[in-house]
């Protein structure tokens, strides 16, 4: 090899040397959209920036491969079971196949909206959690975001305990949650007590009452939205005493005012989120941007939408009185053509800002204090609930004694229809479903002991879970 | 950077030597036909000085007086050596090279003699792949490499193709090969965020490829490193030979119907579906008042009885149009093609079209230096409908739509009226009035320099890259369909992949003895790699009620605003190296370290290598005598490489942003992260044998090899309480073996008459062989991952059949068989059959008789299972009662001893009998006449006369004939290699003819 060639060779070598030396930044590319979760969570601005994004996890589900489960959230799952596995709201005949199996009674342990809401709230949780544990020092706005945290966790605890667990007024030492307060992705938990669910759900709206101390708008947890939740927790573990308490706390010093007849069409009407306090104490907000599109609470039940796939039940629709406001949220109509019915119109954002799903009114804390009442004091519970018939145009309740109870039950019932609460009150009252001729024949008596007045602990879980595998729901193994 | 580079070159340039006192040589070549054979090489030996030989075959070649031996040769003609005496004519008649390992084949990072080969690669030249009904190659590889798995999953024009080599070896990373076109390692697969369909390898026309060559162990695919493991697939596109200036111009036209039609699953009309619902009602207990309500909603003797299936499915057109020239001379070469394709898909609104051109420029500057440059490129437009359970989607309509909803009114305009639709879509209106179409761009580039340094020792560097933009625009109409409620939207998405390489090798070949035939080729190499993604969205809402009026700019409220970035970026040093003992005994070696921005922080750098040897017995005296053995090889590899097809930003911890609420920013947790996460090792183990008899008659390849797969990227499902699904793991390991066998034969042949045969088969055999704590996972609730069995098995629960006491659905509660139960719940899940087929592969048969050519192949596949994802709707007994039914439901159970595996049916469905479980579940065996072609080739007599040099017509068949096990099988065969049937438009058999000149 003569000289020259050599030459040429360490020219070579120093083109394959130039190229070399720019090798470490050239392999360094960070992820455009997303950082890590210490960056994420380091001053009182990112909390801010995490607890709206635990509010968006309330209103849209999560996508688990190239599924999603978005509606499975607030946004749609979990106010319309409330009402189709009840009395309220039957299926269309002419209809798009949604919650079928819930309108028959028929869903397996695969099924898809009971995996949507389990994954979804506990994907929730773990927002939650992160705000709840991130090392920022304290002052009165991370107070605040620490606060809404410690409730939207326990609303979610809330929400997945009276569906996957029975109720607490059955028996609090069965089975109930598994308790996630950090974040371990490798933890395979077992099924806490359901006492302990409760528990740790009162534990953390006592925080939350003590830590907010502002009202941003209805869409976000406040101090008496965190109360009133507790409120609506008492209640539910048939805990009178309390219950009463933590409503009268929120009706006496709480910011709300109640909403008249004269407002009631126009308050549901309403797509944007309150700042003026007006009935709404909270509710999941979805905007014109971020919202479920199609698969919007609205377009399941209006008929303006592609769906429309849900009515209202015959024996809810006759206990409305003519002069009842409430009424002319249910216009009737025919589904299919010259078969009468009756619409549900209470949610009408269909383009645009989205229906919101409330989670808390006013309204419901007066119905909880009279209730709450009927045991100790029968007087104030005719005064609390003719609070609300009186703003709805319909007559005053004058009964007493069991009847008094059952009046209140039935108000309760006209007042929150379609919001998702009757099922949920038939479960912690311990009573079958009965349900009007609307629905299939098969499917219109549920005891209150069939196995699928609760939800199956999702397949998906019982196959990623070895450690909760032998605490599936009775029926469901 | 680069000015040092052309600076260096141009140095390089000037220092060529002088010559010494000399003579000229000069001659013609030809073949054994007289032909003149251009651009043969002539050379001096043992010295770079030579000459190629002019379109006439003439040449001439100045050499040292002292000169003694030319060496001539040519593409696929044995070398030959010609002593020089004292006349200073040498003419050449060059013979064809007997036997494929006399073949020159394309391999990673250059070419190598096949006789050289260690290691697996299979080759597939242009006449196997011009003028096919089919929108890109991949989908004109099937059957045609023995364990190339090629599937369909959708008979949309563009429609991406699922190719798997050697089997699945991955769990969660993806299973597709390496596709290097021209020297660029493109971005391949699907790309499409809006649309269903969309294949980057469709900007590619078929018509210009050359070769295919598909590497398949580690010895041919090592040197690719950590992106080899799911085997390589080398595309070189055409290039021109010297010559006088030849055009060639191809067309064909045609028409696509559907291939496979089971008539158990025909839809239910009018008459048919109102008796079914009718005793559905009675069997639910409906009362008779709200009985004829019901049936009265779902159009119960309204007069209408229209077939959407029918309405739905039609026969697509399909034409394509070629044209090309070719030539150059000594110095430079050219090759220019333009090419015009359209296809029109078996269902309404399905159609792409693609306008493509490629281009290739060779220059030899000097006798050292070679520049050169392909360009090729192509306008792809597709159409295609929603697939899936989208109820826009036309297969879904045809299926689900009753047969009493009308299309039209009476007085023929579209039925927009969703009562009137059971508030599904009236898909023949939104074909019209809607819009879906993407518009695809890709651009392949490769730029070179080669420079021999000295005779045997080359320098080659290289700029390429691709670039491709999918255009996605989608128009819901506000007055019916997806787009009512929200009074009309419309999305524009705009994707862009920018990538880019600069590879740059030097390749030394030495004689390493004096007195011995052993010969070194060694090859170092540099790469460095980047793609830049590029994605914007926009979606607006709110139309007026002109419907031409179809752009986000139009709506009234702005929806969707954003945009993001995902790139990803590797840099590699490769080296390779083969020593040849007297073209009898081979040895190589290849390694290769690379680094990726994919890989975590513990683990950025990876090194993979190979070693292969062969044995060419057929060189060894032994054999040499026997004249009935014309070759005999026997291969082996062994190797390491990876694979890295993983998310480009998976291994971080991540919080994600973008989860906003009343418009205000949010943030969420978005990705679990493991900063070890890296490439997954595949080691192939190949043992081989090439044997041919009777002049190559007949050739035998038999291949087996075992691929151990470890440290799989793998998700691993995490308990949802944790907020998460799954993280990304490298943990795991699996198995493949499987056996390889190609035959060619050719039974006859004489003057007028030749019959050849190619038959190839493969089996494999996939085994996980272990899993985290060894604990199976369920995948996508379908499938499982168990220690010892497939990866894609089914996992469902078993059916058992019809109560014949009461109708009921029953499942077998364990895997012993014993016990039924009618509760859904309480049935257990088990492994029910692969995905997967055991062997596949095709026979072809070719038959000549004078200027007739036929050509038929027949495609198989065996032993996997197919899922209907969809079933429960049209067969669930009852389930979704107000959707049309399969006629297939009149199986069903109507009174006490009734047995059947259809329950009974009730409205609303009978006890789950809708949900997945092996009754949705079929056999995929089949076997399918991929191709059958009758081709004429015009006499030259007659050609000449029209002033042609070759004129071929033909008419071809693909898909025509489909013969299936399993006569429940409701859909294709062809459903993707995950094997489920998802409601995509129907996959076409093709007739066409077509026409071939050469002038």
């Amino acid at each position: 090899m003569n000289l020259f060639s050599k030459y040429k060779l360490v020219g070579l070598a120093v083109i394959v040397a130039a190229f070399a030396s720019c090798s470490k930044s050239f392999l360094e590319l960070t992820p455009p959209t997303s950082v890590s979760p210490e960056t994420a969570l380091s001053t009182e601005a990112d909390l801010l920036v995490a607890t709206k994004g635990m509010y968006a996890g309330l209103r849209t589900g999560v996508t688990i491969g190239t599924t999603s489960y978005a509606p499975d959230a607030f946004g749609r799952t979990i106010p319309v079971l409330g009402d189709v596995m009840a009395d309220n709201a039957y299926q269309s005949s002419v209809n798009t196949n949604r919650y079928t199996l819930y309108n028959n009674y028929t869903f397996p342990v695969t099924d898809g909206n009971a995996l949507g809401m389990w994954a979804s709230l506990y994907a929730v949780i773990l927002r939650a959690n992160n705000i709840i544990n991130a090392p920022v020092d304290a002052n009165a706005n991370v107070n605040q975001y620490k606060g809404e945290a410690y409730a939207v966790r326990a609303l979610c605890y809330f929400t997945l305990v009276r569906y996957y667990a029975r109720p607490y007024t059955e028996d609090p030492n069965k089975p109930g949650l598994p308790i996630i307060t950090t974040y371990d992705p490798d933890f395979k938990p077992e099924r806490s007590k359901i006492a302990d669910v409760y528990a740790l759900i009162n534990s953390d709206l006592n925080q939350a009452y003590t830590l907010m101390t502002l009202f941003t708008n209805s869409s976000q947890f406040s101090k008496y939205a965190a109360k009133a939740l507790q409120a609506k927790v008492y209640l539910t573990m048939g805990d009178m005493a309390n219950a009463r308490t933590a409503a009268l706390d929120v009706i006496n010093n709480g910011p709300f005012k109640l909403v008249g007849a004269a407002d009631y069409v126009a308050y549901w009407a309403n797509n944007a989120i309150r700042e003026d306090k007006l009935e709404t104490v909270f509710e999941v907000s979805s905007d014109a941007v971020s919202n479920l599109a199609f698969d919007a609470l609205s377009y399941l039940y209006s008929q303006a939408g592609n769906y429309g796939d849900f009515l209202v039940a015959s024996d809810l629709y006759s206990l409305f009185s003519a002069g009842d406001v409430r009424r002319t949220l249910y216009p009737t109509g025919e589904r299919p053509k010259n078969t009468p019915v009756v619409f549900i119109n209470k949610y009408t954002g269909l383009a645009g800002d989205r229906s919101d799903t409330k989670i808390l009114r006013l309204s419901e804390m007066y119905l909880i204090a009279a209730e709450a009442s009927v045991g100790t004091n029968e007087a104030d519970a005719i005064k609390y609930v003719n609070e609300i018939t009186s703003r709805r145009g319909a007559a005053p309740i004058a009964s007493t004694g069991a009847a008094l109870y059952e009046d209140i039950i039935t108000e309760r019932r006209k007042e929150l229809a379609f919001e998702g609460d009757r099922y949920l009150d038939l479960q912690r009252l311990k009573r079958d479903v009965v349900r009007s001729t609307n629905y299939p024949s098969a499917a219109r008596t549920i005891a209150f002991t069939n196995f699928r007045r609760i939800l199956p602990i999702p397949q998906a879980e019982m196959d990623a879970n070895p450690n909760i595998r032998s605490q599936q729901n009775e029926g469901y193994k | 950077m680069r000015k040092f580079l052309w600076l260096l070159c141009g140095l390089l340039f000037f220092s060529s030597q002088l010559q010494a006192q000399s003579r000229t040589i000069s001659g013609k070549i030809t073949d054994e036909s007289g032909n003149p054979v251009p651009n043969a090489s002539i050379t001096l030996k043992g010295t770079s000085l030579g000459t190629t030989s002019k379109p006439d075959g003439t040449y001439s070649l100045t050499v040292p007086d002292n000169a003694t031996t030319i060496v001539i040769s040519s593409v696929g003609m044995a070398a030959q050596e010609f002593a020089l005496g004292s006349s200073s004519t040498v003419n050449a008649v060059l013979k064809s090279q007997t036997g494929s390992l006399s073949e020159v084949v394309i391999v990673a990072y250059g070419t190598q003699k096949k006789k050289d080969l260690t290691g697996v690669v299979a080759t597939v030249k242009a006449p196997d792949i011009e003028n096919r009904p089919f929108t890109s190659v991949d989908k004109i590889l099937q059957g045609q490499v023995a364990g190339l798995q090629s599937v369909a999953g959708s008979g949309q024009p563009g429609a991406n193709q699922s190719i798997i080599i050697r089997g699945m070896s991955s769990i969660t990373a993806s299973n597709a090969p390496l596709w290097v076109i021209d020297g660029i390692i493109v971005n391949s697969g699907e790309a499409h965020r809006l649309g269903n369909n969309s294949n980057l390898l469709s900007t590619l026309n078929p018509n210009d490829i050359e070769s295919v060559s598909v590497l398949k162990d580690a010895a041919a695919g090592s040197l690719y490193g950590s992106r080899a493991a799911n085997g390589v697939i080398i595309v070189t596109t055409k290039r021109g030979r010297a010559g006088k200036t030849r055009f060639r111009f191809d067309t064909e036209l045609g028409q696509n119907d559907i291939a496979y039609v089971n008539d158990k699953y025909e839809p239910l009309n009018a008459e048919k579906y109102f008796e079914i619902t009718r005793e559905g009602l009675v069997n639910a207990g409906t009362q008779p008042a709200d009985m004829n309500n019901t049936l009265t909603g779902l159009g119960y003797n309204n007069g209408v009885d229209f077939n959407w299936y029918d309405a739905v499915a039609r026969t697509g057109k399909q034409q394509q149009y070629n044209i090309s020239a070719e030539g150059g001379n000594d110095k430079t070469t050219f090759y220019l093609s333009g090419g015009y394709f359209v296809q029109e898909g078996t269902t309404i609104n399905s159609k792409l079209d693609r306008t493509s051109a490629s281009a290739r420029f060779t220059h030899k500057a000097t006798d050292k230096l070679t520049l050169g440059i392909t360009i090729n490129g192509g306008y792809v437009n597709t159409r295609g409908p929603l697939a899936s359970g989208n109820f826009g989607n036309p297969v879904l309509a045809g299926y689900f739509m009753l047969p009493s909803r009308p299309a039209y009114n009476d007085d023929g305009t579209y039925n927009l009226t969703a009562s009137r639709l059971g508030n599904l879509h009236n898909v023949i209106a939104l074909t019209e009035i809607d819009k879906r179409t993407q518009k695809d761009v890709g651009l392949r580039s490769n730029a070179f320099v080669e420079y021999n340094i000295l005779e045997n020792l080359k320098f080659r560097t290289s700029v390429s890259g691709d670039y491709n933009t999918l255009e996605e625009d989608q128009y819901n109409n506000p007055l019916h369909g997806d787009g009512a409620p929200s009074v009309g939207r419309a999305f524009s998405y705009y994707t862009r992949y920018f990538n880019r390489l600069s590879t740059t090798t030097l390749d030394w070949s030495q004689k390493l003895s004096k007195d011995y035939d052993l010969q070194l080729n060694l090859q170092v190499g540099y790469e460095a790699q980047k793609s830049s993604g590029y994605q914007n969205s926009v979606q607006s809402q709110l139309f007026p009620s002109n419907l031409s009026m179809n752009l986000p700019a139009v709506g009234a409220t702005p929806v969707t605003a954003t945009a993001t970035l995902s790139d990803y970026s590797f840099l590699s040093q490769f080296s390779s190296a083969n020593i040849n003992l007297e073209d009898k005994y081979i040895l190589s070696g290849s390694f290769r370290r690379d680094g990726s921005s994919r890989f975590g922080a513990n683990n950025k750098y990876g090194n993979f290598w190979s070693v292969g040897a062969s044995w060419n017995v057929d060189k060894e005296a032994f054999i040499e005598n026997i004249s009935a053995i014309s070759q005999l090889k026997l291969r082996a590899s062994y190797g390491v490489n990876g694979n890295a097809g993983i998310g480009n930003y998976d291994w971080y911890k991540l919080y994600g942003y973008g989860f906003n609420y009343n418009q205000t920013p949010g943030s969420a947790p978005s990705n679990v992260g493991d900063s070890s996460l890296t490439w997954e090792l595949n080691k192939p183990f190949n043992v081989g044998i090439d044997v041919g008899v009777l002049q190559n008659r007949i050739q035998l390849s038999v291949d087996y090899y075992v691929r151990k797969s470890e440290d799989l990227l793998l998700d691993v499902p995490l308990s949802l309480t944790s907020g998460f699904s799954k993280v990304t793991r490298n943990v795991g390991s699996m198995e493949n073996k499987g056996l390889e066998i190609a035959l060619h034969a050719v039974p006859v042949k004489s003057k007028d008459f030749e019959w050849a045969v190619d038959f190839n088969f493969a089996t494999n055999k996939n085994r996980i062989t272990s899993l985290p704590g060894g604990n199976e996972i369920v995948m996508n609730t379908f499938y499982v991952l168990r220690e010892g069995s497939s990866i894609q098995s089914f996992y469902l629960r078993e059916y058992a059949g019809v109560d014949p006491a009461n109708g009921d659905p029953l499942w077998y509660v364990d895997g012993t068989h014993q016990t039924t139960t009618n509760s859904y719940s309480s049935a257990a899940r088990a492994i029910v059959g692969s995905a997967l087929p055991k062997s596949f592969g095709s026979l072809t048969n070719t038959f000549r008789y004078k200027g007739f050519t036929l050509d038929a192949q027949l495609y198989y596949n065996f032993g996997n299972m197919i899922q209907d994802q969809w079933g429960g709707y049209y067969m669930g007994a009852g389930f979704g009662a107000t959707y049309n039914k399969a006629a297939r439901i009149f199986d069903r159970w109507t009174k006490p001893g009734d047995v059947t595996d259809v329950p009974k049916y009730v409205y609303g469905g009978n006890k789950n009998f809708n949900s997945s479980s092996t009754f949705y579940l079929n056999k995929g065996d089949f076997i399918r006449l991929r191709n059958i072609q009758l081709g004429y080739t015009v006499p030259a007599s007659i050609a000449s006369k029209a002033k042609l040099s070759n004129a071929f017509v033909y008419v071809r068949g693909t898909n025509l004939f489909t013969w299936v096990k399993d006569d429940n099988l409701p859909f294709d065969p062809e459903q993707g290699t995950n094997s489920q049937a998802n409601l995509n438009v129907f996959i076409p058999k093709t007739i066409t003819i077509g026409l071939s000149l050469g002038f």
